[in-house]
């Protein structure tokens, strides 16, 4: 603990002379290119922050490096996140980026399940790793029991046929199965968007306690990252270079168009559509919605209860 | 050069042919060489494609051998567990293409204690160590490498990955699952699984050459890039997103015939490399599929070279074609303008014109002796010819002369006799020819006869004319005071029998007027009757005797025939030149338009109506062309002393 202390404090310096230590939630992928452009265009440095991008993987979770004191500031899935603050992590959100739910069910023309209710029975692929509480309120909600194969992340026994169904996101596995010669006219696909599941995904976090001494560098980091991910839709291809770089730097396999189509993807989430919401802001109502579909997912015993206020603290001026 | 001689068209005529002929022949062996390269490569791509494939299962198959191997002595207990590890690195050590090998027990299947359990033996260096897999960072009951063939209860060939505990070599997993006999019964125990290093497999697939830029590469079953020319494709890209990059549809259609396993030969149009032939077949064992790429640009590169290389060869062969044969023609048909020049000098009259040289024996010579035969032959004729016409010209004249004699024969001058008052008269004679056989003559007989005769001998020319004469002579000679119109007639008759080899004979008729007394004595031997002309009366003929001309026979009597003349009678003879006169349709003139013309004109002197007659004659042949002498003769009767003159 004293360790863990030093190094929070360690990390409370740097902050204070502009050193911020962010996280993303997964592997470098177009799905942070904001950031990477709020770096390399120097605007984390405009607001006097030096932003330091340390990766999680696929072994370690973003929210455990903010928990450890690992990151300053994390992106991470909303309802990872609200878990987590219901296990008493006093962790807050700052900003939301995206608004729209990309997480869908797929699966195969050729088995003939083409309605939602023939997804009864069947096996679906789901991460082990999160990701299970939106469609396990939508099988609670439709009354559906599904065989759930927890599966790493490949979406090799989907294509094997290993299983009926798989949970994807749009964003990356819809296309990773496209790009594996499986075309989209074969395939048959269930948005949770539209059943009453549009939950906002990423979000920007911090230790509640941070909020005192890195309030304002964190409102620099929201508007710098906000101000990043403008520049990447403007400038596309750009973005993707540095995507691919940063790709590349953690050898990581990677191609372009697959690249493309999710910075595509992400961008569109994070438009607000038809609901009334600010680019950063959380809603409250998809906050409530989100609680929803965690208890129905989780329950309730043994979690902490929070409401809206305690868990967003927009960090931004006028994003509330 | 003139594009209207001969040599012009001859050349661009042969220039033409050889250009259509060569321009075929190259179609048709260019059509054949491509074909045959297109057939010949295609086959390539095949063989090349399966032999890879052959190749690479020669070291895939043994090393599948492996797992299902070590499931068979897990499955009959044979192996002891406390060996386990030892025998894992064994296997690695004895099995140069194996990388690691592991064996992965289901929950609690090793032992009741032990939730997990999967013995691994790797390479590290030069060792070969080895560690349990399992630890609550590695689930590995949710990697593919077990999770898929777990579920799907048959082997799993993995994705390839680049392995980082292996160097960073690009490695692929063989997982089996092996099952163990509990209770009688056969039980699901956990997976067996070797990696195995392609390295061995991407030098393979690279060291297949396909001409400069064509290549071999292999993708695996989600379509992954395993190798490929572009070293960034390999891991990165599928062929599924190459396509999208390159923005080429028909990749994606292959890479979906690819990864269904099909085997199939493709002719495709790439926007990088043009059109090519693109073979794809799969590895039977791991279900990937490696495609060879032949691109047609250098499939043909070598027909192309080739090409051009006859291309350049037709031209220059076509060049000197056109001067060899330009001066082979020109040198064979020179002598023809000559010729030409030669035949316009001999046309001139220049028969000795020099005649162009030929030396070799060919169609030019024969042209020459041609030349020269007719240059001879002209010659020749021109001076027969010449000869002829002299003579021809020395007979006309001759004729001419004839002409003279035998005009000069009859009387020809008019009015002939200025003191008989009694007598009005007019004669015309119109040969047909140079000298003709018709005649007439009058003369007087003592103070008061008045003798007549006119007279067609037949046949015509000289003959006739001689014929003539004779009988004109003989007339006059026989005529006398004392003879009767029928005696004088039977004289000559009988002397122009004797020796009439010919038989020619002559009509004649001979009347004699007595002047005092208007009474006409005559005798016609065989002539056209003559016609009796008053200008107060129809005109009248004669009648028709029917004796025959003289000539034939000797001893034929004659008789006369008398009449009475008034004065202003007059008598009208005329040759059958006239009845016979005929137009271009061979109608004849005829006694009745004779008969027309003499009504209409009797009451004219003589001359007048001998020209009228004429005239009418004239125009009913209109221009065609006189066949026989024309001869008339017209006496007016004025009676005595000429009392009554018209």
């Amino acid at each position: 603990m004293g360790m863990m202390l030093l190094l929070l404090g360690w990390n409370n310096s740097l902050a204070q002379n502009g050193k911020l230590i962010f996280t993303p939630h997964w592997i470098p992928q177009a799905q942070f290119a904001g950031y990477y452009v709020a770096v390399d265009q120097g605007f984390y440095k405009d607001n006097g922050l030096d932003v330091d991008i340390v990766h999680s993987t696929a072994n370690i979770a973003s929210l455990d490096l903010l928990k450890n004191g690992d990151a300053d500031i994390v992106s991470s899935f909303m309802l990872d996140a609200i878990e987590q603050r219901a296990n008493g992590v006093p962790l807050v959100n700052i900003g939301q980026l995206s608004q729209h739910s990309s997480l869908m069910i797929v699966t195969k023309r050729k088995s003939g399940i083409d309605t939602y209710q023939k997804l009864h029975t069947k096996k679906l692929g789901i991460w082990s790793n999160g990701f299970e509480d939106v469609p396990l309120a939508f099988m609670q909600e439709h009354g559906i029991k599904m065989d759930l194969i927890r599966i790493l992340q490949t979406v090799n026994l989907f294509l094997m046929d290993g299983v009926d169904a798989l949970l994807v996101m749009y964003y990356n596995e819809y296309d990773q199965i496209n790009n594996c010669g499986i075309d989209e006219d074969e395939l048959n696909t269930f948005f949770f968007s539209d059943f009453n599941l549009d939950i906002p995904e990423d979000g920007i976090y911090c230790m509640e306690e941070s909020l005192k001494s890195k309030g304002s560098a964190y409102a620099g980091f929201l508007k710098a990252t906000l101000k990043g991910w403008e520049y990447a839709s403007e400038h596309r291809e750009y973005a993707l270079d540095l995507v691919i770089g940063e790709m590349n730097k953690a050898h990581l396999p990677n191609n372009r168009v697959h690249q493309r189509w999710m910075l595509e993807k992400v961008l569109a989430m994070m438009e607000p559509g038809k609901k009334k919401v600010m680019k950063g802001q959380l809603l409250k109502l998809d906050f409530e919605r989100a609680m929803e579909v965690f208890k129905m997912a989780k329950g309730t015993q043994g979690y902490q209860t929070f409401g809206y206020e305690q868990f967003y603290h927009p960090s931004a001026k006028g994003l509330k | 050069m003139n594009r209207n001689r001969l040599s012009f068209k001859i050349i661009v005529r042969v220039l033409l042919f050889c250009f259509i002929l060569g321009g075929s022949i190259f179609t048709i062996y260019y059509l054949f060489a491509r074909k045959t390269i297109e057939r010949e490569s295609r086959e390539n791509a095949i063989h090349l494609a399966e032999s890879t494939v052959y190749k690479i299962e020669e070291i895939i198959n043994p090393a599948e051998m492996i797992p299902g191997n070590l499931a068979w002595i897990i499955e009959n207990n044979t192996l002891s567990r406390d060996s386990i590890y030892a025998f894992l690195r064994q296997l690695v050590r004895n099995n140069k293409s194996v990388f690691a090998a592991a064996i992965a027990f289901e929950p609690y299947l090793f032992s009741q204690e032990r939730y997990a359990f999967a013995p691994y033996a790797y390479r590290s260096g030069d060792e070969i160590l080895n560690r349990d897999l399992w630890s609550p960072a590695y689930n590995y009951f949710i990697m593919d490498w077990y999770q898929i063939p777990a579920l799907l209860r048959k082997p799993y060939w993995s994705e390839p990955y680049f392995d980082e505990g292996g160097g960073g070599v690009l490695m692929t997993t063989y997982s089996v699952p092996f099952y163990t006999n509990t209770n009688n019964s056969r039980v699901f125990t956990g997976i067996i699984t070797i990696d195995i290093s392609l390295e061995w497999l991407t030098e393979i697939v690279n060291s297949v050459k396909i001409f400069e830029t064509g290549y071999a590469f292999l993708i695996s079953g989600n379509g992954v890039y395993v190798t490929h020319p572009n070293a960034s494709h390999i891991m990165n890209q599928t062929i599924f997103t190459y396509a999208k990059e390159v923005n080429e549809p028909v990749i994606r259609e292959i890479g979906r015939d690819m990864i269904g396993g099909e085997s199939k030969l493709s002719n495709v149009n790439l926007k990088e490399m043009g059109n090519v032939w693109i073979y794809h077949t799969k590895i039977p064992s791991s279900k990937w599929s490696l495609g060879v790429v032949y691109p047609h640009r250098e499939m043909y590169a070598g027909l192309r070279s080739l090409n051009i290389m006859i291309f350049l060869l037709s031209v220059m062969a076509l060049t000197l074609l056109t001067i060899v044969t330009i001066r082979i023609i020109n040198r064979q048909i020179r002598p023809l303008s000559r010729f030409a020049k030669a035949a316009r000098n001999i046309a001139g009259g220049n028969f000795d014109t020099e005649l162009p040289v030929v030396e070799e024996n060919h169609e030019m010579k024969e042209l020459h002796d041609s030349f020269r035969y007719m240059q001879e032959e002209l010659a020749n004729y021109i001076a027969d010819l010449k000869e002829t016409t002299s003579a021809k010209e020395k007979i006309e004249s001759e004729l001419r002369i004839a002409r003279g004699i035998q005009i000069d024969m009859i009387p020809h001058i008019f009015p002939p006799f200025p003191n008989l008052p009694e007598i009005g008269l007019y004669a015309s004679l119109e040969s047909a020819t140079e000298v003709g056989g018709d005649l007439y003559d009058f003369f007087p007989i003592g103070d008061d006869h008045f003798c007549f005769a006119i007279g067609d001998v037949s046949g015509k020319g000289v003959p006739a004319s001689l014929f003539m004469a004779v009988t004109i002579t003989l007339i006059r000679s026989m005529s006398d005071k004392n003879r009767s119109c029928s005696e004088i007639v039977q004289s000559v008759n009988k002397t122009l029998t004797i020796n009439n080899e010919s038989n020619m004979f002559v009509t004649l008729f001979v009347g004699i007027l007595n002047l005092q007394t208007g009474e006409l004595q005559y005798c016609n031997a065989g002539h056209n009757p003559p016609v009796l002309l008053n200008c107060d009366r129809e005109p009248l003929m004669f009648r028709n005797t029917k004796a025959i001309p003289v000539g034939i026979f000797g001893e034929i009597d004659y008789c006369n025939e008398t009449m009475i003349l008034d004065p202003s009678d007059q008598i009208f003879l005329y040759t059958d030149g006239i009845t016979e006169a005929e137009d271009a349709d061979k109608n004849l003139f005829g006694e009745a338009a004779l008969m027309k013309a003499l009504t209409e004109n009797r009451d004219k002197s003589p001359k007048e109506l001998t020209d009228r007659v004429k005239q009418s004659v004239k125009e009913f042949v209109n221009g065609h062309m006189q066949s026989d002498d024309i001869t008339m003769m017209c006496i007016t009767y004025r009676g005595k002393n000429g009392n009554k003159i018209k």
